[in-house]
C-alpha cells in the first residue's frame, strides 16, 4: 500500500516534471509498462534486477524517441511481495490504469498465475519473464506469453545430469510448496524415476522459515548422494550453509530461482563450492547477441544478475507490440503480439508457440566454482 | 547414524532454537506479569537488537578484534539499544493507557509493533542483511552428535541470562518489587513501592533479553529481515503461553520445549507440518491444562 503511494507521488512529480520542461508546449502523454515482482522483502533482489532490465528498456525506447507520435514511456512498477494476493491487487491496479498497455510480470509462479486471468479478462498483454511453471500457459488465456523455458524441461534436464553426468543414484528432493517449487520438483521426481534413480524422500519447506537444521538432519542419517531444492535464493542459502553445519556433505543440486549472485554471499563461498543449478537460459555471456545488452546494463546498474536479461527482452518485446499496434489500445497491441515471427531479441530470435511459451528454451547448468557462477553446459531434457 | 544418535541431534538442534524462543519469551512473560499485556511489538524490539548488533559488527569491522571481543561488544549494543527502546516504549505508548481498558492497551502494542517495522525497514532496507558469521565454524562430534561453536555460544549465553534473570527476580530488592507489583499493583503502590519505575524496569529487563535472542539468532541464521520479527515474535509468544503466560521459569520452559518439538516434528513427522506440529501441541496443552505447563491457576482479577 504504502509503495503503491509513493509510486503514485513520483510518477505525479514525473508528470509536474513534465509539465514544467514543456514549458509552454503542450504536455506530452504517456503510455505506460505496467511491471510487478517483489521489490521488497527477502526476494527483492531478484525483483531489482528484472526492474532494471524493464528500466533500461523503456529509456533505451525513449532516447529513440516517441513512441507512438505524440507519446513517450513510463514505467510502472509495483511491488507484488512475492505474496499471491498482492499479486492480485497489483494486477487490478494496473487493468484499472487507462495507460497501460502491457505488463511484465510477475516473478513467481504463484504470482503470475491469479494475476493472468485479471490481466485475460481486461485483454492486456501480459509477459512474465520468468515464470516456469507449466500450468500457466495451459489456462489458455492468449493474453500470456514468457521469455523462459518451463519447468517441465528444467525438471528433467536436471534429472538427467544428476544421474548421467553425476552419477548420483540415492537423492533427496525438497521443495519450498510454492506453484514454482512444487511443480518443478514433481517434474524432478518423474524423470529421476524413469531413469531408474531412488528418490529417499520428497518434503516441503516453509518459505521465510530459517531453521533447517532438522530437516537437514534426517536427510544426514539417509545417506543421500544429492539433495535437490526447488526454490529461491533465501531459503537455498540456508539449505546450503546449513546442510555444511549439520556435517551433510553430499551434493547439491538448486534450481533456477536460486541462481542470483547473492545465494552465494549469504550461503557462505566456502559452503557454496561445488554447488550445481539450472537456469532458465543458457550463459548470457556467451550469446553474441546479448553483448550490446550487458555493457549497457553494466554500465548503468553494475553486476547483471541472473533474471535482468528476461526483464529487459519481455520489455522489449512489449514495446514491440506497441509499436506495431500504432495506437493506443489494449486490443490492438494484443492483435500486434499475435503476428510476433523471428523478433530479433537479445536471447536470439524470439518465437511464441500456441499457448505463449517462447521457443527458446535453453536449460543451463552453473557450478560454483572458487565461489562464482561457471557455465558448464546447455543441458539437453531427452 | 543409530536412531538413538539422530534423536540426540534433533534434540541438541531443538536446544538451540528454544534457547532463542526462551530468551524472547521471557520478555513477553515478565510484561504481561506486571501489567497485564501483551507487548505485541516485543518481536520487533528482538529484530532490532540484531540490527543493532549488526550496526555494532558493521561500526567496529574494520577494527581486527578477537571474535569473541567482537561478540561481547555487539551483545553491549544490542543490551543498550533494545534496553532503551524497552524504556522508551513503555514511556510513550503505555504509560499513557495503563489505566485506560485493556483493549486499548492492545491496540497501542499492535500499532507499536507496524511502527517499530517500517522504521526498521526504512532504515536498514528492506532485502535481507547479511549478518557475518562471527564466529569461527568449528564443529565436534560427541558420540556422533555433532555439536558447533554458534550452538555452544547461544546455549552459554541462553543458560548465563536465565539463571542471571532468576536470581535477579528472587534474591534482589528490585525482584522483590517486581514480583509483589505483578501480585498486586495497586497494594504495591499504597506501601510505597515505585511501581512507575518496577514496570519500566521490567520493560528495560524484557527487551534487553529479546535482543541478545536477536544477536544469537542473527549470528546462528546468518540473515535478518525487518519482517523476521513477526514469525519468531509469534513463535515466542506461543512459547510463553505453552509455559504458562505470566511465569519466568514457564517461559524458560515453553521455550525450549516448543524448539525442541519443531526440531523432532520436522525430523520425525515432516518439515513442511514444522509450523503448524508447534501449534497443534499448543492447542492441545491448552484444551488440557490451561494455564500452561507450570501457569498456575489465578482467580480472574478485578
Amino acid at each position: 500500500m504504502a509503495v503503491g503511494h509513493r509510486q503514485g507521488l513520483r510518477l505525479a512529480r514525473l508528470v509536474l516534471g513534465l509539465l514544467f520542461a514543456a514549458g509552454c508546449g503542450k504536455p506530452e502523454a504517456v503510455i505506460k509498462i505496467g511491471f510487478a515482482a517483489a521489490l521488497t522483502g527477502d526476494q527483492a533482489p531478484q525483483g531489482e534486477d528484472l526492474r532494471d532490465g524493464v528500466e533500461l528498456a523503456i529509456q533505451q525506447a525513449n532516447a529513440q524517441g516517441e513512441i507512438l507520435p505524440g507519446y513517450r514511456l513510463a514505467l510502472y512498477a509495483l511491488d507484488d511481495q512475492h505474496s499471491p494476493t498482492q499479486a492480485v491487487s497489483v494486477a487490478k491496479k494496473f487493468i484499472a490504469d487507462p495507460d497501460v498497455m502491457a505488463v511484465v510480470g510477475h516473478l513467481n509462479s504463484s504470482c503470475t498465475m491469479p494475476a493472468s486471468a485479471i490481466y485475460h479478462q481486461a485483454r492486456v498483454l501480459q509477459i512474465s519473464p520468468v515464470s516456469s511453471n507449466p500450468q500457466i500457459s495451459r489456462q489458455g488465456f492468449d493474453t500470456f506469453y514468457r521469455t523462459c523455458a518451463t519447468d517441465d524441461l528444467q525438471g528433467p534436464a536436471a534429472a538427467l545430469f544428476i544421474v548421467n553426468e553425476l552419477k548420483a543414484k540415492r537423492i533427496f528432493v525438497l521443495d519450498d510448496m510454492t506453484t514454482y517449487g512444487r511443480g518443478l520438483s514433481n517434474e524432478l521426481i518423474k524423470k529421476l524415476e524413469a531413469l531408474g534413480a531412488e528418490v529417499l524422500g520428497h518434503e516441503g519447506i516453509t518459505q521465510g522459515d530459517k531453521d533447517f537444521v532438522p530437516i537437514l538432519t534426517k536427510i544426514k542419517s539417509l545417506t543421500p548422494d544429492l539433495i535437490y531444492f526447488a526454490g529461491m535464493f533465501p531459503e537455498g542459502a540456508l539449505l546450503i550453509k546449513q546442510r555444511k553445519q549439520v556435517g551433510l556433505n553430499s551434493l547439491f543440486m538448486g534450481s533456477d530461482g536460486q541462481f542470483d549472485p547473492v545465494l552465494i554471499n549469504l550461503a557462505t563461498p566456502q559452503a557454496a563450492e561445488g554447488i550445481y543449478l539450472t537456469a532458465i537460459g543458457s550463459d548470457i555471456r556467451q550469446i553474441p547477441s546479448a553483448q550490446a545488452f550487458v555493457t549497457a546494463y553494466e554500465a548503468k546498474y553494475g553486476a547483471i544478475g541472473a533474471y535482468s536479461a528476461y526483464g529487459y527482452e519481455a520489455a522489449n518485446i512489449a514495446i514491440w507490440a506497441i509499436q506495431q499496434a500504432g495506437t493506443k489500445d489494449r486490443t490492438a497491441v494484443l492483435a500486434a503480439m499475435k503476428t510476433l515471427k523471428d523478433y530479433p531479441g537479445i536471447f536470439g530470435l524470439q518465437n511464441f508457440d500456441q499457448r505463449g511459451d517462447s521457443l527458446i528454451r535453453d536449460i543451463g547448468i552453473f557450478a560454483v566454482q572458487n565461489g562464482r557462477f561457471t557455465f558448464i553446459k546447455t543441458a539437453s531434457w531427452d | 547414524m543409530s536412531s538413538l544418535q539422530l534423536l540426540s541431534q534433533q534434540l541438541a538442534n531443538g536446544l538451540t532454537l528454544g534457547a532463542i524462543y526462551a530468551l524472547i519469551a521471557l520478555g513477553y512473560t515478565m510484561i504481561y506479569g506486571v501489567i497485564q499485556l501483551i507487548n505485541f511489538a516485543h518481536g520487533e524490539v528482538f529484530i532490532v537488537g540484531a540490527y543493532a548488533a549488526l550496526t555494532v559488527l558493521l561500526l567496529l569491522g574494520p577494527a581486527a578484534l578477537p571474535w569473541w571481543i567482537l561478540l561481547v561488544l555487539c551483545g553491549i549494543g544490542a543490551l543498550g539499544a533494545c534496553g532503551l527502546l524497552g524504556l522508551i516504549m513503555e514511556r510513550v505508548a503505555y504509560r499513557p493507557v495503563r489505566r485506560a481498558p485493556r483493549l486499548n492497551a492492545l491496540i497501542t502494542a499492535i500499532g507499536m509493533s507496524f511502527f517499530l517495522q517500517n522504521a526498521i525497514m526504512l532504515l536498514y532496507g528492506a532485502t535481507d542483511r547479511q549478518f557475518p558469521s562471527l564466529v569461527p565454524p568449528i564443529r565436534w562430534e560427541i558420540g556422533g552428535v555433532t555439536v558447533t561453536l554458534i550452538q555452544i555460544v547461544v546455549w552459554v549465553a541462553g543458560a548465563a541470562l536465565m539463571i542471571g534473570l532468576q536470581a535477579l527476580v528472587m534474591w534482589t530488592r528490585l525482584g522483590k518489587a517486581m514480583r509483589a507489583t505483578a501480585q498486586d499493583l495497586t497494594a504495591c503502590a499504597l506501601l510505597g513501592v515505585p511501581v512507575d519505575r518496577i514496570i519500566a524496569v521490567t520493560f528495560v529487563i524484557g527487551s534487553a533479553l529479546a535482543s541478545i535472542g536477536g544477536l544469537l539468532f542473527g549470528l546462528t541464521y546468518g540473515t535478518i529481515n525487518f519482517h523476521d520479527g513477526y514469525l519468531v515474535g509469534l513463535k515466542a509468544f506461543t512459547a510463553a503461553v505453552l509455559g504458562g503466560i505470566g511465569n519466568i521459569p514457564g517461559a524458560m520452559v515453553g521455550g525450549l520445549v516448543l524448539g525442541m518439538l519443531e526440531a523432532l516434528g520436522a525430523g520425525y513427522l515432516s518439515s513442511q507440518w514444522k509450523n503448524a506440529f508447534a501449534f497443534v501441541i499448543l492447542v492441545l496443552l491448552l484444551l488440557l491444562k490451561p494455564t500452561g505447563l507450570l501457569g498456575e491457576r489465578v482467580a480472574e482479577r478485578a
